[in-house]
């Protein structure tokens, strides 16, 4: 069973470029500075590659953007993730960035996530975002979201997530893939 | 205050509070020492703060969500004047930053 949220930017073709990260948790201590670690070699990678190919636009801006955006969603696969791998794959599609992570969550998680998103990706990010800096502020959220709504709105990108369940069982685990595109200027 | 492996700095001289390199804490919890210097340097200064971020590299969401519920708690707070410093070196700072001044639009933002 599948379901999906957000919004992606059909691309024509392959990615480019690609590099494949798989945390193999159950080798790996997995603590909290590798998502920054992490976050920092793609944008260190990608901006290597970009600026070996000639990027017109801003190459620290480029690299500033791909390590905030993989530094956040990693940190969501990390913090939300119920045992299981974390698989991160990126690329390039011309000037679009592209992060593809998956990881499994709990039934649980699943469901709250859902509900999460299904209020932040109706209307306007800018809006969205006050909103629920003020809830939060105000003791009547969690902050939850907030890293997911800068990308939206403080960056431009877009998010999609996919959820699939392999079995009918309503508490099995549930695989996420969060796909992130983010256009560098 | 320092982390152990000395990734970023925060400190207070009077009335600014400067942060200094990369802050990409775990959540409300790690950042809440953070938000006592904040709150504590305001108490000491009463009247006015100024929050230094030119060297700050790198702030992760919930850094930014930190910086966010203060400058609402000084919104609050009739007069006080709340000063924001960025660089306009860091890309970051221009992007999320002025979400500050829509939460508290007498906020002073300078991005230089």
């Amino acid at each position: 069973m599948k379901t999906q949220f957000g919004q992606r930017v059909e691309l024509n073709g392959a990615l480019q470029h690609t590099t494949k990260i798989h945390f193999c948790t159950e080798q790996l201590a997995l603590k909290w500075a590798h998502c920054t670690i992490c976050a920092d070699f793609l944008s260190q990678w990608y901006s290597n590659v970009l600026s070996a190919h000639s990027f017109a636009g801003k190459l620290n801006d480029a690299a500033h953007s791909i390590s905030y955006m993989a530094n956040e969603l990693i940190e969501n696969a990390i913090k939300f993730r119920a045992g299981g791998d974390v698989e991160i794959e990126a690329g390039l599609a011309g000037n679009l960035f592209v992060l593809e992570i998956g990881n499994s969550i709990s039934s649980e998680t699943s469901h709250k996530f859902q509900e999460l998103l299904e209020e932040i990706t109706n209307g306007d990010p800018g809006e969205l975002l006050i909103q629920r800096i003020e809830a939060n502020a105000a003791g009547e959220s969690s902050g939850s979201g907030l890293g997911l709504l800068t990308l939206m709105n403080d960056y431009g990108a877009k998010i999609s997530w996919r959820f699939e369940k392999k079995d009918t069982m309503a508490d099995s685990p549930v695989h996420l893939t969060t796909v992130a595109q983010l256009q560098l200027h | 205050m320092e982390n152990k492996d000395a990734e970023y700095k925060v400190w207070a001289e009077g009335n600014v509070v400067f942060f200094e390199g990369t802050m990409r804490l775990s959540g409300t919890d790690a950042y809440a020492p953070i938000n006592e210097l904040l709150v504590k340097t305001l108490a000491e200064n009463p009247g006015s703060i100024i929050i230094d971020l030119t060297n700050l590299e790198f702030l992760n969401s919930s850094g930014i969500n930190l910086l966010a519920k203060f400058v609402i708690n000084v919104r609050k707070e009739a007069g006080v004047a709340i000063k924001v410093k960025g660089s306009q070196r860091i890309p970051w700072q221009g992007k999320s930053l002025p979400n500050l001044k829509k939460l508290h639009p007498a906020l002073d933002l300078d991005i230089a």
